[in-house]
């Protein structure tokens, strides 16, 4: 590598100054802004007076729940078929590539268009899935697919069993994000040295046993990394929540970052929203952390 | 033939799975395309093709452009290009609006991430390692948050700049039309700065692993063969770097052309005519419900252009996202 002194600053300068200028600053700001309060229009210090707000109300304890809920359904879900969709891909089928761009054509299109074309599928009177929403299975009277509040909780504090809505909002969100893990997924196992696999073979191992000895361990990072992408998404994604649901019915969709936007844009309370942008945040930069630490161990081990 | 039948399984598989996979995309063409008879009837039906007799026949089928009329509005215009244009606000005005964001701010940052991503991929220089982890941190901050500083500081910039261009309007007697034009491009630069650097740290990475594979020896040899390095970067690095200067604007036109919040909460609800066309899809929901048709229309006609970009240009976008994700 080259040294010098002020080429690469220059080169990185424009760069850097948008970045600043968008991200570093907002972000510096918001940090500021969680400590103050706004009364009249006059702001003055208010210490931890918003964050404790924001964790004593309910609305943050309820979301925080809809979160979990819904970054493990869209996990597991996403996961797993992820996980079987790339298995299959790998097979070297000859029309792999066409396959793979078809099943990817959900993740280009827009969060906001995704939810409204979901949304319009499950429109009660003339939605395409009202017939097979309406099925007594379901037991969803009217085909309520969007409007039935949960009644019912194991335990009164905690938002489970989660609303349908929420349940259709963790397929749509995994519709959206399939492709993106499935490609993830299949660039890993791509990587896995075939002539490791065919002396497995010949020495009498199973196809599950190739899986799971051979393949699996070496796709690892990777699938770490899908994970940790996935809980990004799942943490911060407000787009598709913002058109399918709208956080409802009652509130039973409303994730943490749903909470932001109705704290920040709706109620008008920057400080409390930057008090809850600060946690979330927070949640962020410890993921990513561990996710570069096991993505850096995955490579030192297999590269 | 055992070699076949093996195939024959996982290829239906496949097949099954994308059929599923496209069905929503492919429910919403369809539905873009009946009649408001045929939308607002309930029980619903896929296809509108039932006849009293039997549940489908292909002759009985009504498709309409009912949609897709309501939102072109075309008009007779004799100084058009065609002899009509059309006249529907999604069409005339939205599309331009989101094409000329996506188009500018993938511009710059296709220029300063390619900068950004040779500096950090080929020197070495104090802080660098800072900077980078640094710049990584920086995406953690949930859109939202950036969201709250950034309509504040569009309204301090418009309150600093706005009064500036009148006082120049009023003393050059501009028409009202050209002042509203000046103000209104002041708003256009303010959310193409805004889309540029919140995805500068993503494309940075990208470009960045793209430099990285490209050996270092071949600009050592074009630098010992006389180039300068500013002649060795735009001979020999940027033809090898430009799949991944493509991909890094290929992926910010997507995410720009398909971008709400930013667009929604600057310009969203104080000015209407700047709204990206997501905002303006979006805001049909909320104007006709039941206009089922033309809703359907309208996502499909902004969903039409990245599938088209996305299925043309497929190898540099898969690439780009592996980079993007394993090593980001």
């Amino acid at each position: 590598m080259r040294t010098s002194r002020a080429l690469p600053f220059l080169l990185l300068a424009p760069a850097l100054i948008m970045i600043a200028l968008v991200q570093l600053y907002p972000g510096l700001y918001t940090v500021f802004l969680s400590t103050q309060q706004s009364n009249a229009g006059i702001q003055s210090f208010s210490g931890t007076d918003n964050f404790q707000v924001v964790f004593d109300s309910e609305a943050f304890m309820e979301s925080s729940w809809h979160t979990v809920t819904f970054i493990v359904g869209y996990i597991i879900l996403t996961m797993s078929l992820g996980l079987g969709l790339a298995l299959l891909l790998n097979r070297k089928l000859r029309l792999s590539g066409a396959y793979l761009a078809l099943v990817f054509i959900p993740w280009v299109l827009s969060d906001v268009i995704v939810g409204l074309v979901w949304k319009l599928f499950a429109d009660p009177d003339t939605g395409i899935l009202s017939p097979l929403v309406s099925l007594p299975i379901f037991g969803l009277e009217g085909s309520a697919l969007l409007t039935k509040v949960p009644t019912f909780r194991f335990i009164d504090s905690i938002p489970f069993p989660p609303s349908p809505a929420m349940i259709y909002l963790i397929f749509a969100a995994v519709w959206k994000a399939l492709p993106f893990i499935t490609l993830l997924l299949l660039a890993a196992m791509q990587t896995v040295p075939k002539e490791v696999l065919e002396s497995a073979q010949i020495d009498g191992a199973s196809g599950r046993q190739c899986f799971l000895a051979i393949t699996f361990p070496l796709v690892l990072p990777s699938v770490v990394v899908a994970l940790f992408n996935l809980i990004l998404g799942g943490m911060n994604g407000v787009g598709m929540v913002f058109s399918l649901t709208g956080g409802g019915p009652g509130s039973s969709t409303e994730v943490l970052s749903y909470l932001l936007y109705t704290i920040g844009f709706s109620e008008l309370d920057f400080g409390r929203a930057a008090a809850l942008s600060v946690f979330i945040a927070a949640i962020n930069l410890t993921l990513i952390t561990l996710a570069l630490r096991v993505s850096r161990r995955g490579s030192e081990n297999y590269a | 033939m055992s070699q076949r039948r093996i195939q024959f399984i996982p290829n239906l598989a496949m097949i099954i799975i994308c059929m599923i996979m496209l069905f929503p995309v492919f429910a919403t063409v369809v539905i873009s395309f009946k009649q408001q008879s045929d939308v607002a009837r309930n029980p619903p039906l896929l296809f509108p093709c039932d006849t009293l007799e039997t549940d489908f026949s292909l002759p009985a089928c009504r498709f309409f452009l009912e949609g897709y009329e309501r939102i072109f509005e075309f008009k007779d215009n004799a100084a058009a290009l065609f002899g009509w244009e059309a006249t529907g606000p999604i069409i005339s005005r939205y599309m331009p609006n989101s094409l000329v964001y996506a188009v500018a701010s993938s511009f710059f940052i296709t220029i300063f991430a390619g900068m950004a991503g040779f500096s950090f991929s080929r020197f070495v220089f104090k802080g660098r390692q800072f900077l980078q982890v640094s710049i990584l941190a920086l995406t953690g901050i949930p859109l939202l948050t950036n969201l709250i500083a950034l309509y504040q500081m569009t309204v301090s910039v418009r309150r600093l700049i706005v009064p500036t261009i009148e006082r120049v309007a009023a003393s050059q007697q501009f028409s009202e039309a050209t002042t509203k034009f000046l103000t209104d491009s002041l708003d256009r630069a303010i959310l193409i700065a805004v889309y540029t650097g919140l995805l500068m740290p993503f494309s940075i990475w990208i470009v960045k692993s793209f430099f990285d594979a490209i050996p270092r020896d071949l600009e050592e040899a074009a630098v010992i063969d006389g180039c300068t390095p500013f002649q060795a970067l735009l001979r020999v690095v940027a033809p090898l770097a430009a799949p991944g200067l493509l991909s890094a604007f290929l992926l910010s036109f997507v995410n720009i052309w398909n971008e709400f919040l930013t667009n929604y909460l600057l310009v969203g609800t104080t000015k209407q005519n700047l709204r990206s066309v997501m905002v303006a899809v979006y805001d049909l929901t909320g104007a006709n419900l039941i206009n089922y048709q033309v809703l359907a229309a309208a996502c499909v006609l902004v969903m039409v252009p990245v599938i088209v970009l996305f299925l043309l240009t497929r190898k540099v976008f898969f690439s780009a996202m592996v980079e993007g994700a394993v090593k980001g």
